[in-house]
């Protein structure tokens, strides 16, 4: 026997050892996942005497047991003559398998598992046996929407932050071209006008909320400033006396919605301006040049060389601005509540509010709510994919 | 460069440029500078009306430590980081591996597929609400720190799927080809040539990641139910119902819950940009 056969014959050896070990893995992780271990008997090991306290422990060592099982799974199937021959074919699966599944069960099916409750009664509750209550009602739930006035109203609003967050787009850009130099700290400063974007949405909110503030925030000061006297009386008390009253912005109906807008487009502006700014460090100088040497100078040169040149950057700043407008949501909870009456309301809000809000779970009409936002996005979704599959077609 | 350097400019705009940026800056933040000054002053400034003014003390540390004590402050904080961390760590392991899958094999379903990671990161968050929730109880992780968890490591992967795809097709194909030729096995090439190179995309993803969870407001209200799990950003909007009039206190308690990402965003500034970006840059 050579040098070279004794390798490959422990090689070998080595590798029917790790598929016996594999083989054996996976049989105990199965078993033990579908017959030993559930709640009770994770509470009755580790001692512990609440079975909601053990709910957490359970979890993870059914994690545990199931990735093991995942892993020996795998080291089996690379190791069969089938993987070898056909490892181009099978590689990529193996690859994707717990991604994709985990995407799939969390994300992919839920939209359809919430259209159909959007064709039911349900309180969310199910029996004990784990079959659900709902009760099938067509399109009832639809037709209630029809006659809904919160639903014309989140609707109404909806359309409201689409077509005002687009201001994102140029305003950001207005900023990325003012902040588009060279002199000493600039970066800094680039940064610093990015910051909104970091901070939580709600912290945002709260912020504006307060600025808001027709007594002792900002508006009421500025209000003050122009509007406002204060007066002492006789007593010696001082009051402040307005010839015209301080808006209540988020207290009015009609203002509300408004303000909460203007709060969104704050961190919003901020995106589209590092978009801008990334896209404007990228302008090929060869064609600025040529386009100075035609005579372009400012406007004319900015809608005819640069902007054709930002479309990657304008593409994504429109995409993440309308993803950005169907999502609000933070800021609403915060600022509003969707209150005063309801008034600003957006789909988002609305649904969360009839599904598990104050309401008492309406899940079948919350689902219908969610079914409209999501053909409303799912416009615009059908939009961004059929741009990057050109996208990529060009660049193959 | 466009707009034309402002060096070529006569020196007058030079100084107009130069006094300009501070004052817009100044603008720009001026609700984070007024609440970071109503964070510093006592609670004393706020009933008598100085409410933009200078303070009348400084009491940052008086003020900060006065919501530690009052509310959960710290617990909130230390929730945010349980729930962020796990699901950076999963997300960005998932995506490396798929995103893997679909650069480098050109099978059939590499497009469908990585075009139904990018639809369902776009899908709005409430059409997926109540079968989580549904899914998270029967699973029996509902009002759990890991259930939530595991749905945003779920819901996260699109997004990096996304990004790790594009970055990993750019590479340079040949590399992976030759060492194929070389009887390479597909996991060592994975792991020995594919994921030293991709270290940039995973820092990105992982600052974004890291910004997007802890920022995550919805997921949290909706997943979590006892006080004593949820993260800082659910934990400020409740304080402010606690500490009503107390703005001292609120301004404080959210200026804490934005230090984190803040300080993510600061020290990995060039990744953070790259990843928002998603190749925008390459054009």
């Amino acid at each position: 026997m050579t040098i070279e056969n004794t390798m490959v014959s422990h090689r070998n050896e080595t590798q029917m050892g790790m598929v016996a070990f594999a083989g054996a893995a996976l049989a105990v992780c199965l078993i033990c996942l579908f017959y030993l271990v559930d709640i009770e008997s994770t509470a009755s090991i580790l001692g512990i005497e609440q079975l909601v306290d053990a709910r957490v422990p359970n979890f993870f060592i059914r994690l545990v047991l199931l990735i093991g099982a995942l892993v020996s799974a795998f080291i089996l199937i690379i190791n069969t003559a089938f993987y070898k021959r056909n490892r181009i074919v099978l590689a990529p699966w193996i690859f994707l398998s717990v991604g994709l599944t985990f995407f799939i069960v969390y994300v992919i099916i839920p939209i359809f598992t919430s259209i159909s409750y959007s064709f039911t009664r349900w309180n969310g509750l199910r029996r004990a046996d784990g079959s659900s209550t709902a009760e099938w009602i067509g399109l009832e739930n639809y037709r209630m929407l029809m006659e809904d006035p919160n639903f014309y109203t989140s609707l109404w609003n909806n359309l409201l932050w689409l077509v005002l967050f687009m201001l994102a787009i140029p305003i950001g850009l207005g900023i990325a071209l003012f902040l588009n130099q060279t002199v000493t700290g600039i970066r800094i400063y680039k940064s610093l006008f990015f910051f909104p974007f970091v901070i939580s949405q709600v912290v945002v909110g709260l912020i504006f909320g307060w600025f808001y503030e027709p007594t002792f925030g900002m508006v009421g000061e500025i209000w003050g400033f122009f509007f406002c006297t204060e007066e002492t009386n006789i007593v010696g008390n001082v009051r402040t006396v307005c010839s015209v009253d301080p808006p209540h912005i988020l207290g009015e109906a009609k203002y509300a919605t408004y303000g909460i807008i203007v709060a969104g487009l704050w961190p919003q502006i901020a995106y589209c301006m590092i978009l801008y700014l990334t896209g404007l460090n990228n302008v090929s100088p060869d064609q600025i040049e040529a386009g100075r040497l035609d005579g372009a100078k400012g406007w004319k040169m900015l809608r005819h060389v640069i902007l054709p040149q930002l479309w990657p950057a304008t593409f994504l700043a429109v995409v993440v601005t309308v993803i950005g407008a169907l999502r609000s949501f933070d800021m609403i909870a915060t600022m509003t509540s969707g209150g005063p009456f309801g008034s600003t309301n957006v789909l988002a809000y609305y649904m969360y509010d009839q599904a598990i809000g104050e309401g008492v779970g309406r899940y079948g009409y919350g689902s219908a709510i969610a079914t409209v936002l999501f053909a409303i996005m799912l416009v615009y979704i059908s939009y961004f994919l059929w741009q990057m599959y050109k996208d990529e077609r060009e660049g193959r | 460069m466009f707009p034309a350097p402002i060096e070529k400019a006569s020196s007058a705009k030079q100084f107009a440029y130069k006094a300009s940026l501070p004052i817009a800056l100044f603008i720009w933040l001026l609700p984070l500078l007024a609440i970071f000054l109503t964070s510093i002053r006592p609670a004393a400034d706020i009933n008598t009306g100085n409410v933009f003014g200078i303070p009348s003390s400084f009491q940052m540390i008086e003020n900060y430590t006065e919501v530690f004590r009052q509310s959960p402050a710290g617990q909130y904080l230390l929730n945010s980081l349980i729930i962020t961390i796990p699901t950076m760590i999963i997300a960005v392991s998932l995506a490396c591996l798929t995103g893997y899958a679909l650069a480098i094999y050109n099978f059939r379903w590499a497009m469908p597929i990585f075009f139904l990671f990018i639809a369902g990161n776009f899908v709005p968050f409430q059409i997926l609400m109540l079968p989580v929730i549904d899914m998270s109880n029967r699973l029996d992780v509902y009002n759990t720190v890991p259930g939530l968890v595991l749905f945003h490591a779920a819901f996260q992967t699109g997004f990096c799927t996304l990004f790790m795809r594009n970055f990993i097709k750019a590479l340079p194909q040949e590399l992976i080809e030759s060492a194929r030729i070389e009887g390479v096995g597909e996991f060592r090439i994975f792991w020995y040539l594919v994921m030293p190179l991709v270290r940039p995309a995973i820092a990105a993803l992982a600052v974004l990641i890291f910004t997007f969870i802890w920022n995550d407001f919805f997921w949290a209200t909706v997943m979590l139910q006892d006080a004593s799990q949820l993260p800082i950003t659910v934990g400020v909007k409740s304080l402010n119902g606690q500490f009503v009039n107390q703005w001292h206190l609120v301004s404080a308690a959210s200026l804490l819950a934005a230090v984190p990402p803040v300080l993510m965003f600061f020290a990995m500034q060039r990744h953070f940009i790259a990843g928002l970006t998603l190749g925008a840059t390459k054009g």
